[in-house]
């Protein structure tokens, strides 16, 4: 289904051919390892390339190319994938058996996707100032914003706490003054050196043949020279300890994130088993935080679980009243406990073993859905295609979920507290 | 059942009334593995008043909401949810200011699924002590509500452009109003406007249409059944009551809702007509592509987070604009100034061409989301116009029909700013 294609030392080319979609999709990312070093300079250098290059010099010379290409719209991806941070341009465009006659849309939009990436606007040797200056400012607003949305806000001082010393702890975007401290000389030589050594995954959707799309690659990619650098393999957590934190927040309502470590990640045997766990614990309407926490003790509205597999995390969230912390965190626990006591229903595995399996039969069925489930597992560390990975689903018994839960064990809590009721 | 073939987007669309009232609709996707259902009733917030059976009902805010919450009880301690998971479908459900949309996806077992969508809408079951238990959750949804800076701004924006519209409550009530609600009203709002004449059952899948509007009929009867009366006492003029309102919350930096009242494009074809040209006057206006986003953007007014369009719920109609800024009011004057440029010059038939193509372009692409289409297909269903109609309509459009447009509506007395401003510094 995915063909491969190296296309130059470490860059990369999967073309998975569907012809059943009205738009295809082709994505651009440098692998970057996710440090504080960089993290800045990765989440900024996407915005400036998009703020102009030499044929397009503004976004409105860049917009009017994309409208002229039947509204097709290209985005930045910043990703986190295990210890990597991919950094660079994703690409949606409509396929071009809907255009009218004698109108291309996929060559013209890869060509445009060079232009971007090859000629930037450039001043002196390095980024316009002025776009670098905006983006700045952008980037340092969107990092702020972070604050705007309390479950997320509370999740990420989580995470940072639990991993002071993990590259999990590293903020996706950097911080503001890493941000802040940027100038358009650093940004550029930054860029000219991962363009050269990083490896480069790129990832194509839609109805053209892999060797058509590869060929209009290479020609784009021609004038890079390259002196490639491999990174190091994936890493499991790294601890550093943990921490029982609370902060005053002005909300109305209050947020408890806790978070669990495990041995098991995604390069062992019972990842399948961990992740039917955390379904059947914490996420989803059937799980037993939903069914115990929301709907028997009405204690919230939001609540759920995530289970990082690169590195064996596993977190709970929920926005509560500032009173029920100590009954909120004491169920939390409790539903653990029966989870590893094997009180856990024929049904409620059954479902949670449906609802992945229902979820990896869907990969298929959108090109962002086949980029972002690739382009995620291909850098993991432990590859599994859908088809693998349902398997192992299939495979896990009771037995396999109680022993994951027992891996389980608390590390750090993060309590923002809003306001009385 | 009728057919109708869409060659220039590769759709089908499959349609039939049945005798029960409810419209059914199947868009097929041949190959594709996942399958959606979305099962809508015309009913939302803003229909706390109606009359059923002679009588006169005012529900209290946040009804219709409460009443989707409520819908996954089943008697005899089902659980709907649970029985729908062991089916590997995923069900939820969301109310908005004029529909209530019950929805699933699954890879297999579709009809079990569907069987079951259309068994627990359409079986009301409440009782005091659920109704009591709900409050509790749902008054946790509402001081989430209330955190969430982006829905403050709008309600704020609502209750500054309008003086009666609905429009003006939130959606989900208050901690205050949702404690008026009981198990007999909550009887009565089902009755009402859960029957099938009131609803629209729509599949985007690989599936056999034939199939679903059997089943349908088997669970929800054969025979139509009275349908309440929406009580509509909307009259609006088309001044802003407020032009500026401000709040302060824990945010990073100031954001706005620009927002500017228009005339309700009403039903059919020539309402979506409206809403195209309200689409399009927004991109013209403030779009990606607009001299204008390009100026604010560089000039460091707006940033990414900045985007607008035109919004239409039952009985009222907005152009709508929001994001982040350092000079919200700015922003606002620019818009005005803007708008009367396009008036006064036009636009040019190269840069008009471009965006109809974009934004045809955009929509066709849209199609690929099972989601977005089975919305649409729905919202547009009760607008009585068939979606995929709408390429023919971007070829209709002209240039000043969009300038008519932004004459009409992008004035001072049809505006109003919401701000919510960071918290001051201690």
């Amino acid at each position: 289904m995915i063909q491969t294609f190296p296309l130059l030392p470490g860059v990369t080319l999967r073309c998975c051919r569907d012809t059943r979609f009205r738009q295809g999709c082709l994505s651009l990312q440098f692998v970057r390892p996710q440090c504080h070093e960089e993290a800045a300079l990765n989440a900024l250098l996407p915005t400036v390339l998009l703020r102009g290059c030499e044929t397009a010099p503004d976004l409105r010379a860049i917009t009017n190319r994309l409208d002229d290409l039947y509204g097709a719209s290209v985005g930045t991806l910043v990703r986190r994938v295990g210890d990597y941070q991919t950094t660079g341009l994703s690409c949606a465009f409509m396929e071009d058996r809907f255009a009218m006659a004698g109108d291309e849309i996929l060559a013209p939009m890869v060509r445009f996707l060079g232009q971007l990436l090859l000629q930037p606007v450039t001043e002196n040797g390095a980024f316009c100032p002025d776009f670098v200056a905006g983006e700045k400012k952008n980037l340092i607003s969107a990092i702020e914003s972070e604050l705007n949305d309390k479950r997320a806000y509370a999740m990420g001082k989580l995470l940072r706490a639990m991993c002071k010393a993990d590259s999990f702890g590293v903020p996706r975007l950097g911080t503001v003054e890493a941000v802040a401290d940027i100038d358009p000389q650093t940004l550029y030589e930054h860029y000219q050196r991962i363009l050269c050594s990083s490896p480069v995954e790129l990832f194509y959707v839609g109805s053209a043949p892999g060797q058509t799309v590869a060929g209009l690659l290479k020609d784009m990619l021609s004038p890079i020279v390259r002196d490639y650098e491999p990174l190091p393999g994936q890493s499991p957590f790294h601890d550093g300890g943990g921490s029982h934190t609370a902060e005053p927040a002005e909300a109305a309502q209050s947020v408890l994130c806790m978070g669990f470590v495990t041995d098991i990640t995604c390069a062992c045997s019972q990842f399948a088993a961990m992740q039917v766990l955390n379904t059947l614990f914490g996420a989803g309407m059937t799980s037993k935080l939903f069914m115990q926490v929301r709907e028997r003790r009405s204690l919230c509205y939001a609540i759920g679980s995530g289970y990082y597999g690169s590195k064996g995390i596993l977190t709970v969230s929920a926005g509560i009243d500032r009173e029920q912390e100590q009954p909120v965190r004491q169920e939390v626990l409790a539903q653990l406990e029966e989870c590893r006591r094997g009180h856990i229903t024929e049904a409620e595995l059954e479902a949670a073993r449906e609802a992945l399996l229902s979820a990896l039969r869907g990969v298929y069925d959108s090109p962002g859905s086949i980029e972002s489930y690739f382009g995620t597992q291909l850098l993991n560390g432990a590859f599994r295609s859908p088809e693998q990975y349902r398997d192992e689903i299939l495979g896990v018994t009771m037995e396999d979920a109680v022993a994951a839960a027992r891996t389980l064990r608390l590390h750090t809590t993060y309590f923002l507290k809003g306001a009385e009721k | 059942m009728t057919v109708t073939d869409y060659p220039r987007l590769g759709e089908r669309l499959y349609r039939q009334t049945l005798p029960n009232g409810l419209r059914l609709m199947v868009a097929p996707r041949p190959g594709f593995t996942r399958k959606l259902a979305y099962f809508v009733t015309d009913f939302g917030s803003i229909h706390t008043d109606f009359t059923l059976e002679g009588r006169k009902i005012q529900a209290p805010a946040g009804i219709a909401h409460f009443l989707e919450h409520k819908m996954f009880d089943l008697p005899d301690g089902r659980d709907v949810s649970a029985e729908l998971a062991a089916l590997g479908a995923s069900v939820n459900a969301f109310t908005s200011y004029d529909m209530t949309a019950y929805y699933f996806s699954c890879t297999e077992h579709f009809e079990q699924a569907l069987r079951l969508l259309l068994e627990f809408v359409s079986t009301p079951y409440f009782t005091e002590e659920s109704v009591a238990k709900e409050i509790g959750i749902i008054d946790q949804e509402i001081g989430m509500h209330l955190d969430n800076p982006d829905s403050r701004a709008f309600e704020r924006l609502a209750e500054g452009l309008y003086e009666n519209h609905p429009i003006r409550i939130p959606i989900l009530g208050s901690s205050e109003s949702i404690r008026e609600i009981t198990p007999e009203l909550l009887y009565d709002c089902h009755r009402a406007f859960y029957t099938p004449g009131n609803m629209i059952l729509c599949v985007v899948g690989d599936v056999q249409p034939g199939q679903i509007a059997q089943i349908a009929e088997e669970i929800l009867g054969s025979h139509p059944r009275a349908v309440g009366q929406k009580l509509r006492h909307w009259e609006e003029s088309m001044e802003s009551t407020c032009p500026e309102t401000a709040l302060r919350m824990d945010v990073a930096m100031p954001m706005f809702n620009l927002g500017f009242k228009c005339e309700h494009p009403g039903t059919g074809e020539d309402a979506i007509r409206q809403e195209l040209i309200g689409d399009l006057a927004a991109e013209a206006l403030f779009g990606e592509s607009s001299a204008l986003y390009l100026r604010l953007y560089e000039q460091g007014l707006i940033d990414s987070s900045f985007g607008g369009g035109f919004e239409t719920i039952d009985g009222m109609a907005m152009l709508l604009c929001s994001g982040d800024s350092d000079d919200p009011a700015a922003v606002r004057q620019a818009v005005l100034e803007q708008a009367e440029a396009i008036v006064r010059d036009g636009i040019p038939a190269e840069d008009f061409a471009r965006m109809k193509r974009s934004a045809l372009g955009r929509r066709i692409r849209d199609l690929d989301s099972f989601d977005s289409t089975c919305f649409r297909l729905c919202a547009y269903a009760l607008s009585d116009y068939a979606y995929f109609r709408f390429p023919e309509l971007y070829e209709q459009l002209e240039a000043a029909q969009i300038q008519e447009f932004l004459r009409r509506v992008v004035r001072a007395e049809r505006c109003s700013l919401a701000v919510i401003n960071p918290l001051e510094e201690v």
